[in-house]
């Protein structure tokens, strides 16, 4: 990570820390401020919230803009580097910036890596199983990998996932976050305490707080797409062409870039392979009997 | 000179198990397909005319011409509606 202003320099660094993300070497976010007018994006091609995505200056690779305060990223298509310049309001509102911005602009830079997001929990059962859970926000994700960590289950994110093919299997690379409950989710649980996440409406729990173990790397063997139903849980096999184009809606950014999106599509047909995919719907009755995930599945 | 056809360089193809699942990167649509639209889709990465089309299936599937020709012609009806081709380029 460079940045010229020390203070920013030493509280980015220390975001990134404390992310874990055990990334390939070679990758850095090069960070200036300027008070110089930060040029939005004429045209977005992909939105996601407070982020901006565009085509680069080069009409290849990425520019990235925010919403919040004026700030912009590029990620030229093939480089290890991504520009990144912040006003000073964007630098005010860091906790934000890094939790959206910045971490958009880790996301893109990562796919040069053969690094794929997707948006799902991910889990390590008491067998050793591999777990996804994947889906947008209001699927059960967060309050179903804290229900696994306080059941023993380690657990290593809630969200941000990076899939990359590893030799013969998929493996998924998490982020050190804590998992953000909403307050229903907290209610069912029946947790207090937790860590106010500031500008989200949500306490957020580490792993390790609700009795499990984080875990960096999971590599999947099952796939799981939750809804939340009501009394008992359910479980139904998917197909893989299904399982793959639910897949594909929860890992969007493999429609971003041309040059890139064969890859990140094998990589997701291959996971498809490697596990057994099932829609859940996610009943009360996991509150008392978490395990009976496992039985539905065997 | 019989019309040639090519799909359209933004498609990204997936062969799951035979059947296909097809991204289009320019409208960012996403969709499955038939085993037979996905051999097809995978011929069309060259430029194709129909008879070599037709062949795909005759290859692939006990089928008499006249039925492959008619379910090509609807195929590639199908994928003028859906923006899959493109015109060939320098055709």
């Amino acid at each position: 990570m460079q940045c010229d202003d020390p203070a920013l320099r030493t509280a980015l660094a220390a975001w990134l820390d404390g992310l874990r993300l055990a990334a390939p070497s070679g990758l850095a976010l090069d960070v200036a401020v300027t008070d110089g007018d930060l040029e939005s994006l004429p045209k977005a091609v992909f939105e996601q919230p407070d982020v901006r995505f565009g085509p680069g200056p080069d009409g290849r690779g990425i520019r990235l803009t925010w919403d919040h305060a004026p700030a912009v990223a590029d990620v030229p298509a093939a480089a290890s580097v991504a520009m990144v310049r912040l006003s000073p309001d964007a630098v005010r509102h860091l906790e934000r910036c890094t939790r959206t911005f910045l971490m958009a602009v880790v996301i893109v830079l990562l796919r040069r890596v053969g690094w794929y997001h997707l948006h799902a929990a991910t889990a390590i059962d008491p067998s050793g199983q591999g777990w996804l859970v994947t889906g947008n926000a209001h699927v059960g994700k967060s309050t179903t990998a804290a229900l696994l960590a306080a059941s023993g289950w380690q657990v290593g994110t809630d969200d941000a996932a990076f899939l990359e093919s590893a030799q013969d299997r998929i493996v998924v690379h998490t982020c050190h976050a804590p998992i953000a409950l909403r307050d229903g989710g907290r209610r069912l649980l029946a947790r207090a305490g937790g860590v106010v996440l500031p500008n989200r409406g949500k306490v957020g729990f580490w792993p390790e707080d609700l009795g499990g173990v984080w875990t960096p790397l999971v590599s999947p063997d099952i796939v799981i797409f939750p809804t939340v139903g009501k009394a008992r849980t359910t479980a139904e096999p998917m197909a893989r062409k299904d399982a793959l184009t639910e897949l594909v809606r929860w890992s969007a950014w493999v429609m971003l870039e041309p040059d890139l999106a064969q890859d990140h599509l094998d990589v997701l047909t291959r996971l498809t392979a490697q596990a057994r995919c099932f829609r859940v719907s996610l009943g009360r009755d996991l509150f008392t009997r978490p395990n009976r995930l496992i039985e539905l599945v065997s | 000179m019989s019309e040639r056809y090519v799909r359209h360089p933004d498609l990204r193809l997936a062969d799951v198990e035979g059947d296909g699942v097809v991204l289009h990167l320019g409208s960012r649509r996403y969709f499955s397909v038939s085993e037979s639209g996905l051999a097809l889709l995978q011929a069309l990465e060259a430029p194709r005319t129909l008879p070599e089309l037709v062949d795909v299936l005759l290859e692939r599937y006990e089928v008499t011409p006249e039925q492959a020709e008619a379910s090509v012609r609807q195929f590639l009806e199908t994928c003028r509606t859906a923006d899959l081709l493109v015109p060939e380029a320098g055709g």
